[in-house]
Formats: C-alpha cells, sequence, structure tokens
C-alpha cells in the first residue's frame, strides 16, 4: 500500500507542479486595452471631445431636437422619419439619447482628466471641467433637476442623486471660475495640451474665452433672476470667443469618420447621398422668413430645388394634396451647402455667431459694457462666415424689423430672432432654450399633428433613470407647461 | 497505428478462414426469453474468438462452431449465458432476467463509473437508438422531448442552427446556464458536442443537476451531459457500415399577413411603396415600379400575391454519409469513421458543409488499459451577408418590405431583366432580396480537433489510478463583403450601399489534465467504501481578431487589399481580443454502502481559479447525498406489481466563476479612432465592485424510483429546490453615474421544479412491441431580490420591450410598453385622438407607468413523448414536445407593422374606429366608458406610430406542441442477407418538425427562435426577426453493415 501511495503522490507531485507555482494563475490580464496605470490624459481627452461634437450634430442630438421643435426642419414625402418629433411624442425614450450619452460618453470621459493629479496635469483638469460645465448647463437647461453634485461617480456611487437646477447654474460659475483660475496659475511644469487637444490644439488663452463663454451663457440665460450684475465683474477684460468653437479629430471620408453633421445628413463614405438627406427639409415658416427679409443665407442654409424653395409644413397628413408627388425630396429644399459642407468639416459645438448674440443681449440689458448693435450686427456676420454666403452688411442695414438694429423696436425680439436664423441647423437646440425663456420668433407654429396646442418646453428623464435610479429621479414635470426654472 | 491497422487485417484474414475449415459446422437455434418469447438481437459469440452474430427477429441464429466450443449469449437487461457445442447442431436457450438490471452501471463525472442504485441523484440516460432514430445532424437538437428537465432550444434553423441546452431552467442571471459537456470524460463545450457526429454517439447519460457534477467545481452549477462516443469492443466481430441520409427542407409557415392592401402610402397607391399603406385590393392592372426613361413601365394586377414571401424560399436539401468501422481483438479495439454532410438551405444560395473524422481506440497492456478518443471536424458555412442595404439590415427585412401584390420570385434575374434590376425593381426603398443573396455574402470555415488520451492503471483489485490529458482545439476564419451599388437619381430609388469586406479569424483551446485514484474497500462485513481521490486543472485561452475594409476599388475582389480606407476602432473594425484563464482543484469521492442498499455519498472540491483576485480566489464545493434501495432492504413491499424502489436526497453548493478579465476596468478606442491626427481610449462603461465574488448556488433534491411489472413500467421523479445567491450580474446603472453597468454580487433567486419520467413497454408479443416514455418536467426560478435599490436588471432592452429579472417575478420576465388600462382592465385612451395611451407616456407617478411584466419566457413544464412502435421488421418512432406556460416577443410581428401586413393593420379597415370597450379618464382614477372617439389616422399612422408603440400587442403565447421527430424504419430480415457478405440492411424514412400546432394568438413564427442576446445568452425569448421562417425537414436514410 504504501508503495501505491508513493506512486500516487509523485503523479500528483508531477501534474500540478507547473500549476502550485505562484504565477500558475497569474494570466489574468487585459493584454488588449490600456488601464488607466499606463494611460496619459492626452490619449483621454480627444474621445470626450469626440462624443461632445457627437452628441452635438449626430441625426437625433441637441441640434436635430432643436431644429425640429424650432420649426426649422420638416420631412419630404416618402419617409416617415420625424413622427415623433411631429407628434411632440415626448416619452422616456423621446431623445433619451441626449441624457445617456452625455453622462455615459463625453462627462464620463472628462471625469477621467480629473483623476491625473499634481501641477502637471492642471491644463487637462481645467479642459475637464470646462467641457463638463458645458454639458451639464444643456442638460440642465433640457431636463431641470439633474444628478450633478454625486454624478459620475461610477463604483463610489451607482446611484447619485437629484440635485436642483438653479444650484447646480451656480457652481457652474464656480466651476468655470476655478477652471480659468487654474489656467492662470498653471506652473512650468503643467503640461499644455497639443494637438490631442481637438479644439483648441492646447491654446489656454482660448480656454479660458471659451471658459469665459460659457459663463456668459449661464449668467443670460438666468439673467431674469434676481441681480447678476456682479456676476459679469470682469467678463469682458477676459473677452470671449471669436470664432466658432469646433472639435476636429480628423475627420476622413470613411466610415465612422466621417464628420458627425455631414455623415448624419450628408454622404456616405461611399460619397452616396444618404435617406435622412432627402428626408429632411426646410419649413414654409423658416423659408418664409428668410425669404421674406430677402436674405442670401437662405440658399446655404438649405438646398435650392430647380424648382424654387420649398418647405413642407410639420406634421402634414397628406403629402399629395393638393399636388400628387409635390413634396418630393427632389422638389423641397433639403438641408444647404452652407451647412453640409464636406465630410471633413470641424464639427461645431458652440458658434462665434450665439457668443456675440449672448454678448449683444447682455449688453443691452446692461450686464455687460460695450454697445449692442456692434455684438448683434457681429453675431449675424459670423453666422454669414460661417455658413460662407456674402452680403452680410447689406442684409443687416436693411429697415426691416428683427433685421436691422435701428428698424427694430423690440431689440429682445431682434436679437433673439436673429440668432434663431444664425442657429438654424447649427445649434438650434440654443434657440429652443431661448424661445422657452422669451417667445421669440414669435408666432413660430406647432406641428399640424400635435396633440396638444403647446410645444414642448422641457423632456423626460429617460427610462434608463426610471428603472436604474427609482429611488431619486423626481417625479416627471408636465413637459410642455412646467419651465426650466430660468423661463419662468 | 500501422501495426493495429495489420492486427486488425490479421483478424479479418482468421474470420475468413475460419468459415472455411472443415470441422466447423452450422449451429442454429433460437433464443427466447422466460416467458418463451423469442428475443431479437442477442449478441452470440464463439468465446474466444472474434466470430459472432445476433439473433433475426424471430430470436433464430445460426452461427459457425466447432464441438467443444463456448457460445456467449448476452442481451441487455438479461443475465448472459454461456452454452459448450455439444454433438448436436441446434442449441436453443433461455434467457433469465437479470435482476440487478437496474443497477445498470453510469458514467459520471470525470468518467468514473458507478452502479446506478450508487447514486444519490437523478440522471437519464439516451441511448445511441432513441438520439439518432430522426438523423438529426445536430446531436442537441435531437435531444428535445427526450429527457425530463432538459430544454433545447433550437434558436435559429438556417443552415448551421444555433442551439441552446438547458437542465432544470435557469438559476443564473448573468452567467451561463448552459449545461456541462463532457465528452468521454474530458470537459467539452457544447460547441465540441454540435460538432459531433450524431452517428459517433453512443450514449449519453444527463446528471441533472448541480450535485452530481459538484466534483467539477465551478463548471459544474448546471448540470452535466456526459457523451460517450463509440468505441470498438474487445473481442467483437469487425463491423463495417455506411449510413446515409437525403433530407429535404421546406419552409413550414410563415406569419399570417393581410392579403387586402397593397403597394402605397397614406391610403394611396404608390407604384414604387415597400409599404403596404395603398388603397384596398381591387383586381386592376396598375404601374408598378418607376417609369423609365423610354416613358415605359411594369404593370402588374392590384391584387394579393399567394405566398410571395414564402415563394422566396426554396427547397432545402441535406444529405449526410457516415462509413463506420468498428472492431477489436482481446487486448485492442478500434472505431473509425467519416463523415460528410452538404446542405443548400431554403435561402437561395446558402450552403453549408461539414466533415467529420472520428478515431478511437484502446489497447491493453496488462494491467493498463490505454485510450484514445478524438474526433476531427471541418465546416464550411456560405450564406447571405447580415449587414443589407444602407440600413445593415438582415435578409428578412427585405422580404417582409416587398408589397403583398408583388410576385417576389419572378425577380430572380437581376442581372439581366430590367424590372428586377437594381435600377428597375419597382421598390424605391428596399431592394430585391435576390440582388442581396448575390451581393452579399458572409462564409465561415472552423475547424475543432478534440480528443484526449488517458492512461488507466488497475494496480490491484480494489485500486485504478487514471490519467486523463484532452484537448479541445477550435480554430476558424470569416470573411463577410457586400457590393456597393449606386442608383440613378431619375427616380426614388434607395440609399446606395457601400462595400466593404470583414476579415476574422478566431483560435479558442482548452486543455485539461485529470488525475483520479479510485480505490474501494471492504471496511466491515455489511459495510462498503468506494474513494476517489483526484485533482484536475483546466486551462482555457482565446484569440480572435477582425479587420474592416470599406470601399473597394476593383468590384468584386475581397481583399484587404483593395479597400479604401480601413475602419479604426475597437467597437467595428480593426480589432483583437486575448483572454486566458486557468482552474485547478483537488477533490474527494466517499461512498459508504451498507449491505448494498443504503449508500452515503459525499464529495468536495477545493478549487483555485485565474479570474479573482490571487487573494480570494479559493472555494470549497461540497456535496452531500443518501440513496435507498427500499425493495432490497424491505424484501417484503416487493410484490407481482413492484418490484424495484430508490429514494435519494442529496445537497450540494456549487460557484459559478467570474470569466477572464471580468474584474479589469479598461480602456477602449470608441468606433471611428484612431483619426489621422488623433489617437484616443475612452473609459469602459461598465464599472466593477472592487470586492467581487463567485455566485453561489445551493441545490437539494429528492428522488424516487420505481419499478413495476418486472420493469415493463418505470417511474423516475424527482423534485430540486435551488437557491442562488451573490448572482454576478452587470446592474443597469442610470447613465448618470457615469456607466451604464456596474458588475457586483447581487440577490437571490429560488428555483424549483419537478421532473417525472414515465417509461413503459405497453405492449409486447411476438411479432408486435409498443414501448412508451413520457418525460414531464416542471421547473420555476423566482428573482427574490435583486439589490435594496432596484428592483430589476435588464438582460436585454431596447427600452420599449425587454427581457428582464424582476423582483416577485418569475425568471427570465418579459416587460413591454403596454396599454394603459382602468381597474376592469379596459384600454384608456386619449380623448383628444382617440388612441390608447402606452404606459411609457405616463407620468411617473402613475403606478402603471413605465413596462409592464407581460410574463416568463420559459415554459412552466415541458411534456415529451417518444414512442417506438415495433412491428415485426419495422419500426416507428415518434417524438412529441409541448411546451406552455410562456411567451415570447414576437420580433418580426413588430416589424410588420410598419409595412403595413400585418392582420391587425387590417382589423378595422385601415378606417378610423373606436377602440373597443375603451374608456376615458376623466379625473385622476375615475373613467368613463368611450362610445364616440374614434383613433386618428386609422389609414395608416394610427398602426405605425401608436399600435406599433405598444409592445404589449407583440408578446405573445408561446406554447407549442411540436411532432419533433418520426421515423420508420425497415430492417431486412437476415434470412434474405445470408448469401450476401450484408449482415444488416435498414431502409427508412425521417422527419423532423413535421408538424407544430401554435395558439391562434400567435401566428407568427416558431417561439423557440430566440436572439442570442443578454449575459450568457440567458435573454431568452425575443425572436423572429433575425431568424426567417421556421422549416420542416423530411428524407430517407439507409443503413448498411458488413
Amino acid at each position: 500500500m504504501k508503495k501505491y501511495l508513493k506512486y500516487i503522490s509523485i503523479a500528483c507531485t508531477a501534474l500540478f507542479l507547473a500549476s502550485c507555482s505562484d504565477s500558475y494563475l497569474d494570466v489574468n490580464e487585459d493584454t488588449n486595452s490600456p488601464t488607466i496605470a499606463v494611460l496619459g490624459p492626452e490619449l483621454v481627452l480627444p474621445v470626450g471631445q469626440y462624443w461632445s461634437a457627437e452628441i452635438h450634430n449626430r441625426d437625433r442630438y441637441t441640434n436635430t431636437l432643436g431644429n425640429m421643435f424650432m420649426v426649422n426642419w420638416s420631412q419630404a414625402d416618402g419617409y416617415s422619419w420625424y413622427n415623433d418629433e411631429f407628434l411632440y411624442n415626448v416619452t422616456t425614450s423621446f431623445y433619451s439619447q441626449i441624457w445617456d450619452r452625455t453622462y455615459r460618453d463625453a462627462l464620463k470621459n472628462y471625469r477621467v482628466l480629473q483623476a491625473y493629479q499634481g501641477d502637471t496635469y492642471s491644463n487637462y483638469r481645467a479642459i475637464g471641467k470646462i467641457m463638463e460645465s458645458y454639458h451639464f448647463q444643456i442638460l440642465v437647461d433640457i431636463y431641470g433637476d439633474i444628478p450633478y453634485f454625486e454624478a459620475l461617480g461610477r463604483g463610489v456611487n451607482p446611484t447619485p442623486s437629484y440635485d436642483d437646477a438653479q444650484a447646480i447654474y451656480e457652481d457652474l460659475v464656480v466651476q468655470l471660475d476655478a477652471a480659468m483660475e487654474m489656467i492662470d496659475n498653471a506652473t512650468e511644469s503643467a503640461i499644455v495640451p497639443s494637438d490631442d487637444d481637438t479644439m483648441f490644439h492646447g491654446d489656454m488663452e482660448t480656454w479660458k474665452k471659451f471658459a469665459n463663454t460659457i459663463k456668459l451663457r449661464v449668467l443670460v440665460r438666468q439673467s431674469g433672476e434676481g441681480s447678476l450684475n456682479s456676476s459679469f465683474a470682469g467678463m469682458s477684460t477676459i473677452g470671449f470667443i471669436t470664432d466658432d468653437v469646433t472639435v476636429d479629430p480628423g475627420y476622413a471620408m470613411a466610415e465612422n469618420q466621417q464628420s458627425p453633421f455631414w455623415n448624419a445628413y450628408g454622404r456616405d463614405s461611399g460619397g452616396n447621398i444618404i435617406n435622412n438627406n432627402n428626408a429632411t427639409c426646410a419649413t414654409p415658416f423658416a423659408l418664409d422668413f428668410l425669404e421674406g427679409n430677402n436674405d442670401p443665407r437662405v440658399d446655404y442654409i438649405y438646398e435650392h430645388p430647380a424648382t424654387g424653395h420649398l418647405g413642407v409644413p410639420q406634421g402634414i397628413a397628406d403629402y399629395d394634396i393638393p399636388v400628387v408627388d409635390q413634396y418630393d425630396p427632389i422638389r423641397v429644399s433639403n438641408i444647404g451647402p452652407g451647412l453640409l459642407k464636406s465630410a471633413t468639416q470641424p464639427a461645431v459645438i458652440f458658434t462665434a455667431a450665439d457668443s456675440y448674440f449672448l454678448q449683444a443681449e447682455a449688453i443691452f440689458k446692461g450686464y455687460l459694457p460695450g454697445d449692442a448693435q456692434v455684438a448683434y450686427e457681429n453675431g449675424i456676420t459670423a453666422s454669414f462666415d460661417y455658413l460662407g454666403a456674402p452680403g452680410a452688411t447689406d442684409y443687416y442695414t436693411q429697415a426691416l424689423p428683427n433685421v436691422g438694429w435701428n428698424a427694430s423696436s423690440n431689440k429682445m425680439r431682434a436679437i433673439i430672432t436673429q440668432k434663431w436664423v444664425a442657429l438654424n441647423g447649427v445649434d438650434a437646440i440654443q434657440s429652443w432654450f431661448d424661445y422657452n425663456r422669451t417667445g421669440f420668433p414669435a408666432n413660430l407654429p406647432v406641428s399640424l399633428r400635435a396633440s396638444t396646442p403647446d410645444r414642448p418646453v422641457r423632456l423626460f428623464y429617460p427610462s434608463s433613470e426610471l428603472t436604474a435610479n427609482a429611488a431619486n429621479v423626481p417625479s416627471q414635470p408636465n413637459a410642455f407647461t412646467v419651465k426650466i426654472f430660468w423661463a419662468n | 497505428m500501422k501495426t493495429k491497422f495489420s492486427g486488425i487485417l490479421t483478424l479479418l484474414l482468421a474470420f475468413v478462414v475460419q468459415l472455411t475449415f472443415a470441422q466447423e459446422k452450422m449451429i442454429s437455434g433460437t433464443v427466447s426469453d422466460e416467458s418463451g418469447l423469442p428475443l431479437p438481437g442477442v449478441n452470440i459469440l464463439v468465446k474466444g474468438t472474434t466470430t459472432g452474430t445476433q439473433t433475426d427477429f424471430d430470436g433464430k441464429y445460426s452461427i459457425s462452431a466447432k464441438s467443444g466450443d463456448v457460445l456467449s449469449f448476452s442481451y441487455l437487461g438479461l443475465k448472459s449465458k454461456e452454452v459448450t457445442v455439444g454433438a448436436s447442431n441446434t442449441v436453443n436457450v433461455t434467457m433469465e432476467e437479470d435482476t440487478a438490471v437496474l443497477d445498470e452501471v453510469v458514467v459520471t463525472a470525470f468518467g468514473i463509473k458507478r452502479e446506478k442504485r450508487e447514486t444519490t441523484y437523478q440522471t437519464q440516460q439516451v441511448d445511441e437508438e432513441l438520439l439518432n432514430q430522426a438523423q438529426s445532424t445536430r446531436a442537441a437538437s435531437a435531444l428535445a422531448g427526450k429527457v425530463a428537465g432538459l430544454q433545447i432550444n433550437v434558436q435559429s434553423n438556417g443552415v448551421n442552427p444555433n442551439t441552446q441546452i438547458i437542465l432544470r431552467g435557469l438559476r443564473s442571471i448573468g452567467q451561463s446556464n448552459e449545461a456541462l459537456v463532457v465528452i468521454d470524460g474530458s470537459i467539452a463545450n457544447i460547441g465540441a458536442f454540435d460538432d459531433l457526429n450524431p452517428n459517433d454517439i453512443e450514449s449519453l447519460n444527463v446528471l441533472k443537476g448541480a450535485t452530481a457534477a459538484a466534483i467539477y467545481g465551478s463548471d459544474a452549477a448546471n448540470g452535466a451531459l456526459i457523451v460517450t462516443t463509440k468505441k470498438g469492443k474487445y473481442g467483437e466481430a469487425i463491423t463495417v457500415g455506411v449510413n446515409t441520409t437525403l433530407t429535404f427542407e421546406d419552409v413550414a409557415y410563415m406569419p399570417d399577413f393581410q392579403t387586402e392592401y397593397g403597394t402605397g402610402w397614406q391610403g394611396a397607391y404608390d407604384p414604387i411603396e415597400n409599404t403596404n399603406w395603398g388603397p384596398r385590393f381591387d383586381g386592376t392592372i396598375r404601374q408598378v415600379g418607376p417609369t423609365f426613361a423610354d416613358g415605359t413601365f411594369q404593370t402588374l394586377p392590384y391584387s394579393p400575391v399567394k405566398d410571395n414571401a414564402r415563394d422566396f424560399f426554396e427547397k432545402g436539401l441535406t444529405t449526410q454519409n457516415t462509413v463506420y468501422f468498428s472492431g477489436g481483438n482481446d487486448t485492442g479495439s478500434l472505431y473509425l469513421s467519416f463523415g460528410n454532410q452538404d446542405t443548400d438551405g431554403i435561402i437561395p444560395s446558402d450552403k453549408y458543409k461539414r466533415t467529420t473524422l472520428k478515431a478511437n481506440a484502446t489497447q491493453k497492456l496488462g494491467k493498463v488499459e490505454l485510450a484514445l478518443n478524438s474526433s476531427f471536424f471541418r465546416d464550411e458555412t456560405n450564406t447571405v451577408g447580415n449587414t443589407l442595404g444602407s440600413q445593415d439590415r438582415t435578409l428578412y427585412w427585405f422580404i417582409l418590405n416587398q408589397s403583398a401584390n408583388i410576385p417576389i420570385s419572378r425577380y430572380k434575374d437581376w442581372r439581366n431583366d430590367l424590372y428586377s434590376s437594381p435600377d428597375g425593381y419597382y421598390n424605391g426603398y428596399y431592394q430585391n432580396p435576390y440582388y442581396m443573396v448575390d451581393t452579399s455574402r458572409d462564409t465561415d470555415k472552423t475547424n475543432r480537433l478534440t480528443g484526449n488520451f488517458s492512461a488507466s492503471w488497475d494496480v490491484l483489485d480494489w485500486l485504478n489510478l487514471t490519467g486523463r490529458i484532452g484537448g479541445n482545439f477550435f480554430a476558424g476564419t470569416g470573411k463577410e463583403w457586400r457590393d456597393a451599388q449606386t442608383f440613378t437619381d431619375e427616380y426614388t430609388r434607395p440609399s446606395p450601399n457601400t462595400s466593404f469586406v470583414r476579415d476574422s479569424e478566431f483560435q479558442r483551446t482548452d486543455y485539461t489534465f485529470d488525475f483520479l485514484a479510485n480505490a474501494n474497500f471492504n471496511i466491515l462485513q455489511d459495510l462498503t467504501l468506494k474513494t476517489v481521490l483526484g485533482a484536475s486543472s483546466r486551462t482555457f485561452q482565446y484569440h480572435e481578431s477582425r479587420v474592416q475594409g470599406d470601399n473597394l476599388s476593383v468590384p468584386g475582389l475581397y481583399d484587404l487589399s483593395n479597400a479604401q480606407s480601413i475602419q479604426g476602432g475597437f467597437a467595428s473594425g480593426a480589432y483583437a481580443n486575448d483572454l486566458e484563464e486557468r482552474q485547478y482543484g483537488y477533490f474527494a469521492d466517499l461512498t459508504f454502502g451498507y449491505k448494498n442498499w443504503l449508500f452515503l455519498n459525499a464529495s468536495g472540491r477545493y478549487d483555485f481559479t485565474s479570474t479573482l483576485r490571487p487573494e480570494d480566489n479559493s472555494y470549497f464545493y461540497p456535496a452531500i447525498g443518501l440513496s435507498a434501495v427500499l425493495t432490497d432492504a424491505f424484501p417484503g413491499i416487493k410484490n407481482n406489481v413492484l418490484n424495484y424502489a430508490k429514494v435519494t436526497v442529496s445537497n450540494s453548493t456549487v460557484y459559478n466563476d467570474l470569466g477572464a478579465e471580468d474584474i479589469i476596468e479598461s480602456f477602449t478606442a470608441p468606433l471611428g479612432f484612431p483619426f489621422e491626427n488623433t489617437s484616443g481610449f475612452g473609459l469602459q462603461n461598465g464599472f466593477i465592485d472592487a470586492n467581487i465574488k463567485k455566485e453561489k448556488i445551493n441545490t437539494t433534491e429528492f428522488g424516487l424510483n420505481l419499478s413495476f411489472f418486472s420493469n415493463r413500467l418505470t417511474l423516475d421523479a424527482a423534485y430540486y429546490k435551488t437557491i442562488t445567491t451573490d448572482n454576478i450580474v452587470a446592474t443597469t446603472t442610470p447613465n448618470s453615474s457615469g456607466g451604464n453597468s456596474y458588475l457586483t454580487n447581487i440577490g437571490e433567486l429560488e428555483g424549483d421544479g419537478l421532473e417525472l419520467s414515465l417509461g413503459a413497454t405497453i405492449l409486447k408479443s411476438e411479432d408486435f412491441s409498443w414501448d412508451m416514455t413520457i418525460n414531464y418536467s416542471s421547473s420555476k426560478t423566482v428573482v427574490n431580490k435583486i439589490t435594496d435599490d432596484l428592483t430589476e436588471v435588464a438582460l436585454s432592452t431596447s427600452g420599449e420591450f425587454g427581457v428582464y429579472a424582476v423582483v416577485g417575478q418569475e425568471f427570465p420576465t418579459v416587460q413591454a410598453s403596454a396599454y394603459y388600462r382602468d381597474p376592469n382592465g379596459n384600454v384608456v385612451i386619449n380623448p383628444t385622438t382617440g388612441n390608447p395611451i402606452s404606459t411609457t407616456e405616463l407620468s411617473g407617478d402613475n403606478p402603471q407607468s413605465g413596462l409592464k411584466n407581460l410574463g416568463t419566457t420559459t415554459p412552466d413544464y415541458i411534456i415529451g413523448l417518444s414512442s417506438s412502435i415495433n412491428y415485426k421488421n419495422f419500426r416507428l418512432s415518434t417524438t412529441f414536445d409541448y411546451r406552455t406556460g410562456h411567451v415570447y416577443y414576437a420580433q418580426g410581428s413588430d416589424a410588420m407593422e410598419f409595412t403595413g401586413r400585418s392582420q391587425e393593420s387590417v382589423s378595422a379597415n385601415r378606417q378610423d374606429f373606436v377602440w373597443p370597450n375603451s374608456v376615458i379618464e376623466t379625473s385622476p382614477g375615475v373613467f368613463e366608458p368611450n362610445t364616440n372617439i374614434p383613433v386618428t389616422d386609422g389609414r395608416q399612422d394610427f398602426w405605425t406610430d401608436v399600435y406599433n408603440e405598444i409592445k404589449e400587442n407583440y408578446v405573445r403565447d408561446a406554447t407549442a406542441v411540436k411532432l419533433r421527430e418520426v421515423a420508420l424504419s425497415y430492417n431486412l430480415p437476415a434470412k434474405y442477407l445470408e448469401r450476401t457478405p450484408i449482415k444488416k440492411l435498414s431502409l427508412g424514412v425521417v422527419g423532423r418538425n413535421l408538424l407544430t400546432w401554435l395558439p391562434k394568438e400567435n401566428r407568427f413564427s416558431d417561439p423557440e427562435f430566440s436572439n442570442n442576446a443578454g449575459p450568457a445568452g440567458n435573454a431568452i425569448g425575443i425572436g423572429g426577426y433575425f431568424q426567417g421562417p421556421p422549416t420542416r425537414t423530411y428524407g430517407l436514410n439507409v443503413n448498411i453493415e458488413f
């Protein structure tokens, strides 16, 4: 018996000689993907910026939503693309991708930048803060109260609580000031980003101006709320962005690498016109305003069909009444060449025009020093420049109300209406916020298929929150009547 | 091998020579049982030689032997008998019942053999005859209905179908619920099982619960299928056989389409529409498709074309051939087989080929037996691509998007016929499906080598040492491509297709090492002890890569070098993944036996894994059980009716392991990265609990085995209960947390079930016998808890419908947007539009807000029935199975709504109508009948935008009765073969899934179809869109043995 036990133990030992060594089980490594231990912030930042551009420009993200609610876009015959938009079918899944992708893709990666400690990475942390503020403001403007202070905690706090919208707005100013201070106080050892910063290529002064412009947007939007004069102090000195803020990681005419707006509404990577291009077109309301004011931008914002400009009212029941095939894609004004430039066009996330119109409003209301008319006309010029349209001066010197500054009896109406034109197709969600706040442009029609006489003023919390954060998500305010705090 | 072959050749020669020796004489006779009935199929061997034969259907045999030779008669279930040949040329034999028949040996974990009476848990055996009765191309699908507690889901039915094997329902939310597969003693997997030629399988023993498999450690949680492949037998006559099957495949049924309305939009006729929202059919001749430059156009009568979608599909054809060789001498045995399968699918041009080779050999060297079991498998799949057209859709979508008045099958010749060509085809939005079939292909080739080598040494009478090395090497390559297509811009055409080519490859390697010491002791006079001490290790390595090139320069050259760009990025372009996982463990298994009627089994395994943090990577897996053969303990209870009774009880605790790299949070390049100037990595969405551990499953089982009327009626029953805690689940987190899932240990699942297997020999006479087995199994798993914060976890969801684990509900549960209803169940409508309100439109404070639980997707119970009727040389075998109590999400039906082909969309004649029995909520909680407010846009938009958004409409009763298999075979009587070298010739007709009965509300698809979705494929119950229509097969089988 003893003899055999010996054999057994020898066999056992032989079999497990390798197994029992300490390293035998040491194979659980990810050899395909990096972890934070080996990854620098210069490889994380461009991903955050990529998502900022996508969330703004993709099909059915913020820009599309604004263009639909602000009656810039409609639908050609033969498509049933925009039913929910025409029905104002605000549900927990309606445009929920804005919420989901902003938190999960953009903000998550910007928050990673805060993990890089020390003076060396102060610029990256500052950029992270600025971009977080940019996104959080838009989320507040769409949803009101949102997770903010506890958000993005991942394993530390998988179910963040919700914060008051106004309190978030107040903290955004604090965070933006802090970011600008970090840029000012960066030490010698601080790494300055280079081309990994696909927005400003490490130009930290421009980052500061961008932070200042976001702060301006935050302050102007709540400018109905109490006295803000002190908050504007020093902002003119820092200055605001004067060029369109764009993201360009190196967009190319290749699958998954096209500029997101082009990819969503232009052509595929093989150069073929896509369905969305044919399906999406002007409304009579937008065309009437442009053509009625002799606006040369009409041929840049919209494609000029051979048969002349034609818009489709949002939500018409029968495309063939009175004329069969009248609204075929070939006959209607689809999205124009000033917006759809090329597969490699840099992706806008904040327009210079917006910066100027925000300044115009702040100056007009007495928050900032300066000449509101200059800012207003700069805003129009910036829009012409973006679209590549000639004749800005000729346009805004016309003695037409809401076009020429002096001809406009209601300056706020002129500013917001022109901002609506300038942001058509580029950043129309900002016009929706302005509309909810000011009611301009006036006489904006509702969709013919709308189930209520009102236009939504906010979106529903997405189903992802209702199912996974049920204990925290507030009861859903009415999407048509309960405005965001700054619009009251 | 060379010596082996020459040895067999010698045997063959000896066999031939023996036949011619003069002193040999022909012995003949009849073998019968105790009641005098002749016994067919009794094996007769001249002892010490390889000369053997079998009795025919009349129990008659003849064999050549010398005086003094000993004839050995053997038959399963009867005592073997030996008779010495004397002067007489007639030897008649009566064989007696073997009282120990129920103590047949079962093969359990690690190839350990135990008498059935010793096992403290329930097992069920399926032998070759039952498994292969209908010559299924896949063994797994042939198991449906044949084992109580086993659920076989044929999830798709293309030329290379996908089958899921689930024992005793689902017990894990996030980890695999599929049974462990052990082939010839070594751990394999379901893929390796699927890749076996079913004709090479000798038998299958199903170890139903975790207890039986506990010594496998973390692989054990879901029970095990112990597969034994065919071996040559020592001293067996050489057999060479050919088995050929030819089967046809047809579409069994299509969804019920409406046939009242055709091409059009918003009620108006439109000659290029893919949808059926046109006017009512009126039989007039109308323009179909575009007007061409020369002013001409195609015309067709505006009336429905019967079966227009069904006629797209062709008759499939499968041939299967197996050539096998089996034989042995006193010290060696050999089984060789070669098989091939060649299939043309029901989708034009879909093809599948497979080749299998099997070589099993054993050799005795004194007290050591060496064994080699090996299988080689190769297959080639060539099917239509999966991402068709500019929208990357499946073929079925294109078929569903052709109008009811279009004779689809007329448009085959898209290269030459104008009306079938890309620019001339009628449909302005979705291309001709025949075009798709030819311009987008998905091709795969895989190779698999599975096998093991073992040495078993009978050191002493009571001691055996066995070592075994197993390997499973699986590798393959794939190429998928799509041609580019541009269209005229003269009139509306689909968006252009871009071209691409995608190359992929993978390699998977599994090694196992097992070492076992078996020792049997008689401790005291009435007390025995059987012990197994062992150790085993397992290594798993996986590698895959994939590259996609877009926009091919030279049309028709599907090579990466021909692409204008290579897609970047982890998610879809250039991608590689490597995984490695290791485990090892030590185990002991002790079985104490008292007077051969009471047995106590205790086993334990100490297991180490690479998937967890080193400080917390070891787990102990205990199992304990008791078995008592009551009829031996208390012989008094035995009588003419009851002849055997055994009860068992057992309990075990096993753990599910995590997967390789599951605990690592890493960064990946998003789709599109790297761009020309910019590289980047984003943090993965999921985040991971720093203290994650294995998932724990505790199982208790009670079993009862009874035999009546000398084993003519048997009943096996089991009741089990499982508790799963620390479920490893990626819980859904709000995106506001900075990710969308959190991998952690959560909740509690409680499952129980009852299994009954009734076997009966209903009739048995000289010419006629009828055997039947009925398997009943019920299983139910309820979610007791998720987390303190969460009451549900989504396994797979679109946001509007999905498969979930929900507290208080059975697992898994379908949830979907549903009708808002008043307390009486009436549908609440919107007073402005007249449209029903979806629960997803309700504000959060309404208790009905959100998705609604609409039922579980696993059956409450399954009844399988196998019957075998023998009359003379004919045999008729049938297997039915019935599943009920569950629902499925009919995804194909959802897709049909948009195209206006659903029956519902014509139920109100495409008019606005008042929703039946609807109510209006006049103030919160107050409902009044709606008698006059009709729905809005009942012509079209109501159906596509309102009805289609209430996904409850597509949750259907998944009950089904299927005639899974039917086979009629005829064995040519031996007397006709006497003068031929042929030993056996059988002819048969076989059919699979010939008949299916579905409830009236399910007019869409096979509820068994399911997308392979969710963690470990657990999101069962959404199907019918990616799979295409269900099919049935029927054909002929010939088996010849020499």
